[in-house]
């Protein structure tokens, strides 16, 4: 029993007969049929011009032709010999091998300073806190006013030639030189 | 320049030699099997895609994975099927290229009609018929524009249709005839191509049926 059949089952071959080169025999039967089932005669007689109409659309289409060389199919395949090249590899593991060990080098070398400040002493203090313990902690600043002024130039905080101080404090309404310009200046009188 | 290809277009032996030939190294028989399909994949792909540039690198891509699969195909008789259901999924899988407005299979038919004879008048009716049949084609969907197309334009029988779809002919059976009634239904709106709407329509009265005085006559051969 055919839950959903719509019409009657040989409506299906009705439509196909033109399509699907039904055979004499089963013409004859097909048409028998139709001769009593409204819905096969309906398929049958509309078949056919539905089958005439797209034949004679796709006619034209059906002499497209292409020009395509099968050198294009070669370019797509690739360069194929029939005995490949055993030296051909080589460059290839090389690179590879190159850079693996790259990579393992980098590696080692971010592993080990992350692991070198728990075995490194511990330093006292950054040398910006020096410097700034040396002008305002140790050193005795000038009464004077012009002196004043001039005395975080005047007064070098630490010679040692480990120590680089690299602050930079403003003075007198301009960033502070080398003392060693500052001494050579005494001479002249400020502006 | 037509030295190599003529002895490859023209070989007369079977797919199944040919691919053997091929996968021995001979490129004259892998070039006997390019030019003996090539145009039908083009004319699937240019139905599928409608980008003759499109449909030409499928050409080029179905025929380079067959050239890959030589070791694997083991045709029995045709090697039809195999290269139309690759050229069918390239074609599916092929995204539209962005900048490129797709022309419908019915502007195919002015090229072909460029070279038709008879009055200009003619000719125009007939571009006209064609793209109204083209156009109620193209608003099949896929699976059934793909039996069609297969069936109209390719001419693969439906034995043919169920390999390349990969699904039983009993289930191709079914697309056609549903693609058939589809485009009967569409069809029927012009009046030169004489086909009755259907039977819902009979039954409001818009046009008379018309009674079998003869019998329908035997298929001929095409």
């Amino acid at each position: 029993m055919k839950l959903f059949a719509h019409g009657c089952e040989h409506r299906q071959a009705a439509y196909l007969a033109g399509a699907d080169r039904l055979g004499a025999r089963e013409r004859i039967v097909l048409e028998a049929h139709a001769s009593t089932c409204p819905d096969c005669a309906d398929a049958l007689r509309n078949g056919r011009p539905v089958d005439i109409a797209l034949r004679g659309a796709f006619a034209p289409l059906r002499e497209r032709r292409t020009m395509i060389a099968p050198g294009r199919v070669r370019l797509a395949i690739g360069p194929s010999s029939g005995t490949p090249n055993r030296w051909l590899p080589w460059p290839r593991l090389f690179s590879r091998l190159t850079e693996v060990s790259v990579m393992l080098a980098v590696t080692m070398f971010a592993v080990g300073s992350s692991l070198e400040p728990s075995t490194r002493p511990a330093e006292p203090l950054s040398p910006t806190y020096s410097v700034v313990q040396e002008y305002f902690l140790h050193a005795r600043a000038p009464l004077d006013e012009i002196d004043f002024l001039r005395w975080p130039k005047l007064v070098k905080a630490d010679d040692s030639p480990t120590v680089s101080d690299s602050t930079r404090l403003p003075s007198g309404g301009r960033f502070d030189s080398d003392p060693v310009d500052v001494v050579r200046a005494t001479g002249t009188s400020p502006r | 320049m037509k030295t190599q290809r003529e002895p490859a277009a023209g070989d007369s032996r079977t797919d199944h030699d040919l691919v053997y030939a091929a996968r021995d190294g001979d490129t004259i028989a892998f070039d006997a099997l390019f030019y003996r399909y090539r145009d039908g994949i083009f004319r699937l792909g240019l139905a599928i895609t409608k980008d003759p540039s499109a449909a030409e690198e499928i050409v080029v891509d179905t025929f380079a994975r067959a050239h890959r699969a030589l070791a694997r195909l083991e045709p029995d008789s045709s090697l039809r099927p195999w290269l139309y259901r690759v050229a069918v999924n390239l074609s599916y899988n092929r995204r539209p290229r962005k900048g490129v407005v797709l022309s419908s299979l019915d502007d195919a038919v002015d090229e072909a009609l460029a070279n038709e004879e008879g009055s200009p008048s003619r000719v125009a009716e007939k571009a006209e018929l064609r793209r109204f049949v083209l156009g109620a084609v193209d608003a099949l969907g896929p699976k059934h524009r793909l039996v069609v197309v297969l069936h109209y334009l390719n001419g693969l029988n439906l034995t043919e249709i169920a390999e390349v779809v990969d699904c039983p002919v009993g289930t191709v059976k079914s697309r056609l005839h549903y693609a058939l009634r589809r485009l009967r239904t569409h069809l029927a709106a012009h009046p030169e191509l004489g086909i009755e709407p259907t039977r819902p329509l009979l039954a409001t009265g818009l046009r008379a049926p018309k009674p079998i005085t003869a019998p329908v006559p035997l298929e001929g051969g095409e």
